[in-house]
């Protein structure tokens, strides 16, 4: 009975973990595809909103923030607060530079 | 229970307020990484918004297949990671779940580091590294091969870091001298794990696909 | 003990404090103890400020005279950026928080330890490890960058020992990251039952909010550092312009971290002020909720400033604009800070032990640091007196009037509760007042010399300067001494001076409700919280002079 019971939990861990890894390689070949297609700035945006994306997976259901308690979520997003500012006020400068 | 007293420690009375700060302990470090990190892709976005043209042309030169095959690589490796992680929370019967992902998580790692190896291998080859000889005209080109060896290095270093704290947890665990039901240790590794994870992530689009449209 | 047995509770078994409770040097060096991590701080942070003491001690002597009649142009480039150095990363930063953060922040919020012992151990070996980068850095030959590690000049041009020195913050600044880490977490998951966020004292919160900008800030730090070092022994290109680099990217970056890192240095000071005003006021503080928030104000507007050091680099004009406005809001919190500690003492039943008139100094310190940081700001003012002793000056007003006074105010005011010993009262005010005046003797010309356009950095200057650094040199002898009395006299206290009572200074707080010297647990019993701090009197009271009531009235009397 035991036995079945774990067998059953496995197969609900590994399901469940490998949609999410499936989700993952698809984007990673994604940006690899859009990564060849002539499209200017967005080429380059698109590789950066797709690592955002295949992060948001990882952050969200790998490291279970979806799940965790407002504290922790306040722990994560305040780094990239900070990290946004810091970017910001650098471009301040670095754009509009003569 | 007893599992809990095994992994109680000092200052803590109560083992379920010491997993959570374990775990809170973890994410502010891992905030204080975001912005390690983050210092590093902020200098390669100056250079790049400085040298458009010259950073398509050095990004061009690096092996995509070689980046494209270790970031799946890894994504692979934070499966194996989350799954051993889950499985510790889940019941102590799940033990050999632990194992063997944890297992599984330290080979793709190491798996990592060797194919990184065969690409170093050929970049060196190809006098892609700052300084005389270099292979590409443009000086912008210098300065992605700069930020190139520096963050790869830096990841590469906390992925190490990664490796030998799995394997440390793969020697505890396989001993027995811990339990895994609900052991922070695994948590709290699994989340350093898939932050390094995550950096790879973001360097991929800057490292491997600048320039292949055109 | 009546009380307690009164309330049915039997006496404890007598046991040793945290200072008798193992004399081996492994028990010292091995320990867990927040409390014995804090003295291991105090004895390696005393050594540094000692040392970087003797380094300015040097450059002073060499401006007595304008032509250079001591010190060769590259040595006092060294011993400024040695003094610079060590004072900032070796001193200032670890100083209020590594050691009092280390010793009270538990005690203050009633819990046993820190979050994560080991980690706080690991955290001082960072330290000592880092520190021993750096002076190897001066012992074999020195650094002649200055404290800010400038490119090009440190990457490409400076043959002195840049990668030690830098090698040497990169480590600290780990130190540094862990220690704030551990703080946070256990401000957040062990304070006693009834300790709220709002009955924590200022303190607590002070060191809480260093702690956040030292966890978010330091990294960068470290990658500025990182950089430099790999331009320097990998030949990396970053900051080379002839290579297409970007030198003021390295500004950007190392301001990032070193501008939040001056409030790492104030802030922790603000905290030991907020406890002793009180005190020795015998008032509550005045706007409690607007203390917490402007202190968690400095450290989130601080990261939005760090251009105010880069008027004159080459950054945008759009970029300035953004930072000097941003550099005026941040005064708000500040004032607000100010002003409430002056309305603290309104009606009290003030008293001027020596922590009081260390503390009185430094709002007097800070306030002119503070307005004269305001003509900073503004761009037309700064670009005419950057890099001149104006800005060494301000600056000074706020790390060494402000930080310094506040530490030494800190360690009389807690040195009953960390030793056990009381020292003599009369020479600790004589040091605390020689030190306030010392003080404005040494920096108060060098505002003068500064706005008249004497630059900092150079080893010789116009003739026409010689009377204020005389002035500042006199000074500083008279501020050496100052900081060498309590260095004699506690000394002297810890073997002669009178036994402590569990609260020498009737001051509420947790801290004072357990033996003095704590036990190695901090509280016999578990401590339970049931007011809000710095109840020296009734709500809507004149001060009295009256012992307060104590945060846990079942531990004390």
């Amino acid at each position: 009975m035991s036995g079945r019971g774990a067998s059953n939990d496995i197969r609900r861990l590994w399901v469940r973990n490998l949609i999410i890894w499936a989700a993952l390689l698809l984007l990673l070949l994604l940006s690899l595809v859009a990564a060849y297609i002539p499209m200017g700035r967005i080429t380059t945006a698109s590789g950066i909103v797709i690592a955002g994306a295949k992060s948001t997976l990882v952050v969200l259901l790998f490291m279970e923030l979806s799940s965790a308690k407002p504290l922790i979520r306040l722990a994560a997003i305040s780094g990239l607060v900070f990290l946004i500012a810091m970017f910001a006020l650098t471009f301040a400068d670095v754009l509009a530079r003569p | 229970m007893t599992d809990e007293s095994a992994l109680l420690r000092e200052p803590w009375i109560d083992f379920g307020r010491q997993l959570e700060a374990g775990k809170f302990g973890i994410w502010v470090f891992l905030a204080s990484e975001t912005l390690f990190f983050g210092a590093l892709l902020l200098t390669y976005t100056v250079c790049r918004i400085e040298h458009p043209d010259a950073f398509a042309a050095a990004g061009r030169e690096t092996n995509v297949w070689y980046g494209t095959i270790n970031t799946a690589v890894l994504l692979t490796s934070s499966l194996t990671m989350a799954v051993a992680a889950q499985a510790a929370k889940e019941s102590a019967r799940l033990r050999r779940v632990v194992l063997a992902g944890l297992m599984i998580t330290a080979m793709l790692g190491l798996a990592f580091i060797v194919i990184k190896g065969f690409e170093y291998k050929e970049d060196l080859d190809k006098h892609l590294v700052p300084g005389a000889g270099f292979a590409l005209p443009q000086p912008g080109a210098q300065l992605f091969y700069g930020f190139y060896w520096l963050v790869t290095g830096v990841h590469a270093i906390h992925l190490s870091i990664g490796i030998a704290l799995v394997s440390r947890l793969i020697w505890v665990l396989y001993r027995r001298e811990l339990p895994a039901k609900d052991n922070p240790e695994i948590e709290v590794t699994a989340l350093y794990w898939h932050l390094v994870d995550i950096v790879w992530i973001f360097l991929y689009p800057l490292i491997y696909l600048p320039g292949r449209a055109s | 003990m009546t009380d307690a047995l009164l309330a049915g509770e039997l006496p404890l078994p007598p046991r040793p404090d945290y200072l008798r409770h193992g004399s081996t040097i492994r028990s010292w060096l091995a320990t867990t103890d927040h409390k014995r991590i804090a003295i291991l701080y105090a004895v390696t942070i005393t050594v540094f400020f000692f040392m970087g003491g003797a380094a300015i001690t040097a450059v002073r002597l060499e401006l007595f005279q304008p032509n250079g009649w001591l010190l060769t142009s590259d040595t006092y480039n060294k011993l400024f950026s040695f003094h610079g150095i060590i004072m900032v990363w070796f001193f200032l930063v670890p100083s209020i928080p590594n050691t009092f953060g280390n010793f009270l922040l538990p005690l203050m919020i009633g819990a046993p330890d820190v979050a994560f012992p080991r980690l706080n151990l690991f955290s001082w070996y960072l330290t000592i490890a880092a520190g021993a980068f750096t002076v190897y850095a001066l012992v074999a030959g020195g650094v002649d960058t200055g404290w800010t590690f400038y490119t090009p000049y440190s990457s490409m041009f400076s043959n002195t020992h840049v990668f030690a020195a830098a090698a040497g913050v990169f480590v600290v600044g780990f130190a540094s990251i862990s220690t704030g880490v551990n703080f946070i977490a256990t401000t957040h998951m062990l304070r006693a039952p009834g300790m709220t966020w709002f009955r924590l004292p200022l303190f607590v919160w002070a060191i809480y909010a260093t702690s956040l900008i030292m966890v978010l800030a330091t990294p960068v730090l470290a990658i500025s550092l990182l950089l430099v070092i790999a331009e320097r022994v990998l030949g990396l290109p970053i900051f080379d312009p002839a290579r297409g680099g970007d030198p003021i990217l390295f500004q950007h970056l190392f301001w990032f971290y070193s501008h939040p890192a001056v409030y790492i240095m104030v802030l922790p000071a603000m905290g030991v002020v907020s406890e002793i005003i009180p005190c020795f006021a015998r008032r509550r503080i005045f706007g409690y909720d607007f203390m917490v928030y402007a202190m968690l104000a400095i450290a989130g507007i601080g990261f939005f400033v760090w251009g105010h050091h880069m008027f004159v680099s080459g950054q945008s004009a759009l970029a300035s604009l953004v930072f000097s406005f941003l550099s005026f809001i941040i005064a708000v919190p500040s004032a607000i800070k100010v002003f409430n500690w002056t309305a603290s003492l309104y009606r009290g039943q003030i008293s001027f032990e020596s922590p009081m008139l260390y503390a009185l100094g430094f709002v007097g310190l800070f306030t002119t640091g503070g307005l004269s940081g305001l003509f900073l700001a503004s761009i037309p003012i700064d670009i005419h007196v950057t890099d001149t002793y104006f800005v060494v000056a301000h600056f000074h007003y706020i790390m060494v009037g402000g930080s310094v006074s506040a530490f030494f105010a800190g360690l009389h005011f807690w040195w009953p509760k960390v030793t056990g010993r009381l020292y003599p009262e009369r020479w600790a005010k004589f040091a605390a007042i020689l030190m306030y005046a010392g003080f404005n003797m040494t920096f108060l010309p060098q505002f003068f010399a500064g706005y008249l356009g004497m630059p900092r950095r150079y080893h010789t200057y116009p003739a026409e300067f010689q009377i204020y650094n005389v002035m500042s040199s006199a000074g500083a002898a008279v501020l050496a001494l100052a900081y060498l009395l309590p260095l004699g006299y506690l000394t002297w206290s810890l073997f002669y001076g009178g036994k402590a009572a569990r609260n020498p200074w009737s001051a509420t707080g947790l801290e004072w409700t357990t033996s003095s010297p704590p036990p190695p647990k901090n509280f016999d019993r578990q401590p339970r919280v049931d007011r809000a701090p710095y109840d020296y009197h009734a709500e809507g009271v004149s001060a009295g002079t009256a012992p307060p009531e104590m945060q846990n009235a079942r531990e004390t009397r």
